[in-house]
């Protein structure tokens, strides 16, 4: 497991450096490590490829920075959940391992956990969901995300479901 | 997350074989035995134990609110589950609720204040679930039933329907499921009267639907004056708000009927439709149906459980017990609320109207508290018809009031601090008449 992370943990690190400008690519990485041919095959994949997801219908998008990463439910998650009345945020500072609550939302007299896609510690619930909890309906995977967190290892993320995959297998009516 | 993504293909790719070597085995093979209820845990944690049935003997909320929660935490995935239980009298808000607002405090028995000696009344619980929804109020003419099944085919209505096939089939055929997945009876009156309320808990892989059955409550006709707050016109609070409705006993149908209401016979009803809904072995039923009250014991065979549960293994499974302690714990009753305010009149957050102030307390007197996790975060609480007097006054108040918890401030402390930090310019009869007007407001008995 450890030597599998550490093969792919510059993974976040390269895809990034595509999109930053030259001086600040070699400020995030190490980037005259790589061999050429490699940067080049990471350059197809898309930017979205930061954003995964989750079959509980979460999904986390990894910042620019490679380190911080928003959290919050899928598309498909709350429209089925339908009308979202509370959103309980998580507490600053709270430590969480990689499917562990860091959130609660409740709809139509449910509550349902929102589970943390990779371990880390939380920087900020979203306040804008306090006072707005139907926001989630509105903007579930833009700016209604959940909780911002800083994570553990970037590398959790690879083992986590591509857009593709998740649409294709867990968010079909 | 990886290694969980493998531990559950490994339990299906186990479980499968059980399966079909169970659907091969000829009947008769099929053993049937009985276990001593320390099993409890093993037997509802068992990879083939697909069908659960249980009936509580214990009348504590907390006890069979976490029996409960056990079983949605730890049964095997794919389980369907089915447990029935009464409560004590007992008033259950839902997990984003807010118990100054939704219920009157001073009808519950007081659980906020350490050591009232002699005070230990009998009145009823307050309890908050760990479900979304509203209010309810439960005593020993309400049926709870709870079933835990896989989240992928659960729908919020298929359990109520399962309730009303069993309702009807005990003679209750007026009764149906509404918009708001509660169960109601027409009676007759123009508004349909709502017998049953449902709310939900999901998790990962698995979905837990809960709610009440008013059967046969001697208590229909009081029920709502333990939800009804006495602050409801000053408090504003993020959160779930109930949704009041017409209520009515299931037993009224039966007033003039020849057969007897019995709670038991719907009980076995339930049980039976269940069964059909998710094909449940013919011995569980009928180890499920002849679970009684005196009876603590526990059957299973290859595929099911099924028998009685209680307060022994409520307190003896380690997990129950650290759910029952979270909750009866005053943190998760009274810190886990939302956001809100108290205000005796007009703020941007709460513009109604105010009733008028208690004619013993000044005309300017104002009482304005904000609260985060159920603490204090800012206030406003003055008696001077001076604006900058006034909110010297306030400055001081909140001096002593910034953080502290709401439910243990007794009247006898808000009295103390308002004599502290007023004493010096307003009457002690003042003080004390403000100090028991906020008390009784925040559900506290202030007659001594």
């Amino acid at each position: 497991m450890s030597a599998v992370a550490r093969s792919v943990r510059p993974f976040a690190s390269r895809v990034l450096s595509q999109k930053l400008p030259l001086a600040a690519a070699c400020r995030v990485s190490p980037a005259a490590g790589f061999p050429r041919g490699s940067v080049r095959s990471f350059s197809q994949s898309p930017f979205m490829e930061l954003k995964k997801y989750t079959e509980s219908h979460e999904w986390i998008e990894l910042a620019a920075d490679g380190k911080t990463a928003k959290i919050g439910i899928t598309e498909y998650a709350a429209h089925s959940l339908g009308d979202v009345v509370f959103v309980e945020l998580p507490a600053e500072d709270l430590e969480v391992q990689a499917g562990e609550p860091v959130g609660a939302v409740e709809s139509v007299k449910s509550a349902s956990d929102v589970n943390s896609p990779v371990s880390g510690k939380v920087i900020q619930g979203n306040a804008i969901l306090e006072d707005k909890a139907k926001f989630i309906n509105e903007s579930p995977e833009g700016d209604a995300w959940i909780a911002e967190i800083e994570v553990t290892d970037a590398a959790e993320l690879d083992s986590l479901l591509d857009a593709e995959t998740y649409k294709e297998n867990y968010a079909k009516e | 997350m990886r290694p969980l993504r493998r531990g559950l293909c490994l339990l299906s790719s186990l479980r499968t074989p059980t399966w079909s070597a169970a659907a091969l085995r000829p009947l008769f093979v099929r053993y049937n035995s009985s276990f001593s209820s320390d099993q409890f845990a093993q037997l509802a944690n068992r990879e083939s134990s697909q069908h659960q049935i249980y009936q509580s003997l214990s009348t504590d909320p907390y006890v069979n609110l976490s029996i409960e929660h056990f079983l949605l935490e730890n049964a095997p995935p794919d389980s369907s589950i089915l447990f029935l239980y009464i409560n004590r009298p007992c008033v259950v808000i839902g997990r984003n609720q807010n118990p100054w607002h939704e219920t009157n405090l001073l009808a519950l028995q007081n659980d906020r204040e350490p050591n009232t000696q002699g005070k230990s009344d009998n009145g009823a619980l307050l309890v908050r679930r760990r479900s979304g929804g509203g209010a309810v109020y439960h005593d020993e003419g309400n049926l709870n039933y709870s079933v835990i099944s896989p989240r992928t085919t659960f729908t919020r209505d298929k359990h109520a329907e399962m309730i009303v096939r069993a309702l009807h089939r005990v003679g209750a055929t007026n009764t149906s499921v509404n918009d708001r997945h509660d169960i109601v009876m027409s009676t007759g009156q123009p508004q349909p009267r709502k017998i049953s309320g449902s709310a939900f808990k999901l998790t990962r892989h698995r979905a837990l639907h809960h709610g009440t059955c008013l059967l046969d409550t001697p208590n229909i006709n009081r029920l709502g004056s333990f939800l009804r707050s006495p602050a409801r016109d000053y408090i504003k609070a993020k959160g779930v708000e109930s949704v009041r409705s017409p209520v009515a006993n299931v037993s009224s149908v039966f007033v003039d009927a020849m057969m007897p209401f019995s709670i038991e016979r719907v009980m076995a009803s339930i049980v039976e439709e269940f069964a059909q809904m998710y094909k449940v072995d013919a011995d569980a039923v009928r180890r499920a149906q002849r679970a009684h009250a005196l009876e603590p014991e526990l059957y299973a065979g290859d595929t099911w459980v099924a028998g009685a549960v209680g307060e022994h293994q409520g307190y003896g499974e380690p997990e129950i017990k650290k759910g029952i302690d979270e909750l009866t714990s005053l943190e998760w009753k009274y810190t886990q609320t939302p956001q809100f305010t108290f205000s005796t009149y007009p703020i941007e957050d709460d513009p109604r109207e105010r009733p008028p102030l208690l004619s013993t307390l000044p005309h300017a007197t104002r009482v304005f508290l904000r609260l985060k996790h159920g603490a204090i975060i800012e206030s406003h609480i003055s008696t001077s018809g001076d604006v900058s007097v006034a909110s010297e006054q306030a400055a001081r108040v909140h001096e002593a009031l910034n953080g502290r918890k709401l439910h243990e401030i007794t009247p006898a402390q808000w009295h103390k601090i308002l004599l502290d930090r007023l004493g010096a310019d307003v009457e002690d009869k003042t003080l004390l008449e403000l100090a028991k007007f906020i008390g009784s407001k925040l559900g506290w008995d202030t007659s001594l």
